[in-house]
């Protein structure tokens, strides 16, 4: 008799446990979701330790914690969330210990790179990562190049700026028109124009669709930017004079309208007369 | 004498091959790499570094657990089951059983190796169609170098899991000890560059304690150098001269453990 009941029972206790199973994930689900945003992952193991915990899997643990910083930032972006400077040095050392277990690592140097340079300002802890890769990457344009953009766009230093782009043309591989552009660095001075090269070519070799977002806004910014700058000096050669607001190309029909920021901010006409946004290419 | 040691070598090879474990490890491998498929995916741009990466890590961990699960399993289950007494009875020498067992394991390993590398291969291939612009710096030469070295890394770990096999009584105690000389082996070097920067001399340490890791540095085996998984994923060139250094490494250092097993098991009492 028992043994009947227990074979009836067991099939019974199975799909309740299934259902009570289903349940308790769904629990855990929300409360790991708020334990997570509680626990802000921010910290890093130095790499002196987690080099040593790697052994002979450096490669693969440094895909592993690429994947893991790209995953919390892309987080970020989609959620529109603000970042601030503890993000910085989290992305700067995350971004360190990555490259000290495979120093030839570019996806963890240009990613970096990216967010040191346009959301944290953090040009010299940019620079410091991609002086690390040229140590490494010695035939690789890509490193020179972004740090001769870095000296020309973010520290405005021509002269170094377009040293390391001349170091970039040199190497193989590089775009043909690195070479121009270096020397013409110093004529682009104060200009958008360089940087809209530069997304461009960043974002056609860019898979990761969240980066490529956040790629497309920025470049899109820049180019109404270069493009209201442009109807700037055409105002200036017509009338002789600069214009006071934005608004004076509408009304002398330069250009229809303003175009809207992608960033939620709005074009503005700087006392230097260069155009800026009111959002600061971060999303208000 | 040879006709005996072939007949000793595919028997230890035989009853690798009849341990189930190494279906699992073949299904975990086969597994992992697959993972590359997806894995590759989800990054920027080096996406060969990392397929090679998922690649080369997956036929190195299948290296271990064989030998970890499967070689200490053949050596110490004869000991432990007392079934070393019919080999022995057989005419063949303690040593020649020594080295019977090691060479039939190598074989099997070498097996498994040639199987995973095909695998990888093709893996390596289809991800390689899938993604050609990302493949532009990939070097099979380079990928099938690190198996190589790899192996070799793995001919000079199964040495250690039969030295200690030989001086032990139990399979617990060879995993332990064989595993803590794996972990070892691969820290070491680390360590000792570690404490020649200046961070390390700030913290001065005693010069008992530089004796010892200076003389452990010498009886250890270095297994770093023949970690070449990174190398090979960005297809960093790996001259001839440096794979015929550490292929003289392994097989010196194994002959060494091998030669010193065959006196320690030659003068055991087995009761």
């Amino acid at each position: 008799m028992k043994k009947v009941v227990i074979i009836h029972l067991t099939p019974f206790l199975l799909i309740c446990s299934i259902v009570l199973c289903f349940f308790v994930q769904q629990n855990l689900s929300v409360k790991r979701e708020n334990f997570l945003k509680r626990s802000d992952m921010d910290y890093i193991l130095p790499s002196k330790v987690t080099g040593l915990a790697a052994m002979e899997f450096k490669g693969i643990v440094s895909d592993f914690l690429f994947l893991k910083a790209s995953t919390f930032f892309g987080g970020k972006f989609i959620k529109n969330e603000t970042l601030n400077a503890k993000h910085a040095d989290y992305i700067y050392n995350f971004s360190d210990v990555i490259t000290d277990l495979d120093p030839w690592f570019w996806d963890a140097y240009l990613f970096s790179n990216m967010l040191l340079t346009w959301d944290f300002g953090k040009i010299d802890q940019a620079n410091t990562l991609l002086f690390k890769a040229r140590e490494y990457r010695t035939t690789d344009f890509k490193v020179p190049y972004h740090i001769g953009f870095n000296y020309f766009y973010f520290l405005k230093d021509n002269i170094k700026g377009s040293q390391y782009m001349m170091e970039a043309a040199k190497l193989p591989g590089s775009p043909t028109y690195l070479a121009s552009l270096a020397s013409r660095l110093a004529m682009y001075q104060n200009q958008y124009k360089p940087a809209i090269l530069f997304l461009e070519d960043i974002l056609k070799k860019t898979r990761n669709p969240i980066l490529a977002k956040q790629l497309e806004t920025r470049l899109e910014a820049l180019t109404v930017m270069n493009s209201l700058e442009k109807k700037i000096d055409a105002f200036k050669k017509k009338f002789g004079v600069f214009p006071d607001h934005l608004s004076d190309l509408i009304n002398t029909g330069l250009v229809e309208s303003i175009p809207d920021d992608p960033y939620g901010g709005k074009y503005i006409l700087l006392e230097n007369k260069r155009v800026y946004t009111t959002s600061k290419l971060v999303y208000k | 004498m040879i006709p005996k040691m072939v007949s000793l070598i595919f028997l230890s090879f035989k009853e690798g091959v009849r341990e189930r474990a190494l279906i699992g490890i073949g299904l975990f491998s086969l597994f992992m790499m697959g993972s590359a498929f997806v894995g590759v995916s989800l990054f920027m741009r080096d996406l060969h570094k990392v397929s090679v990466d998922i690649n080369l890590s997956a036929i190195t961990l299948a290296g271990l657990l064989l030998t970890f699960f499967v070689s200490i399993n053949l050596i110490s289950k004869d000991i432990d089951k007392h079934t070393i007494y019919c080999v022995l009875s057989k005419p063949f020498s303690r040593s020649q059983y020594i080295w019977g067992k090691y060479l039939g394991i190598m074989l099997l390993i070498v097996t498994a190796f040639c199987m995973l590398t095909l695998c990888s291969s093709v893996n390596l291939f289809l991800i390689k169609s899938q993604y050609d612009v990302y493949f532009q710096t990939f070097s099979w030469l380079e990928f099938y170098k690190a198996i190589y070295s790899e192996l070799l890394m793995l001919f000079l770990l199964n040495a250690i899991v039969l030295f200690f096999s030989t001086i032990t009584t139990s399979s617990f105690i060879t995993l332990l000890f064989s595993l803590s000389i794996y972990v070892a082996g691969q820290t070491i070097e680390e360590v000792v560059l570690f404490l020649k920067t200046r961070s390390a001399a700030d913290m001065a340490l005693s010069e008992t304690i530089n004796t010892i890791i200076d003389i452990t540095q010498y009886i250890l085996p270095n297994l770093s150098v023949f970690d070449l998984k990174v190398h090979a994923a960005h297809a960093i060139p790996i001259s001839y001269g440096y794979l015929f250094s550490i292929t003289c490494y392994s097989l010196v250092y194994s002959v060494v453990l091998l030669l010193s097993a065959s006196i320690i098991f030659n003068r055991r009492e087995l009761n």
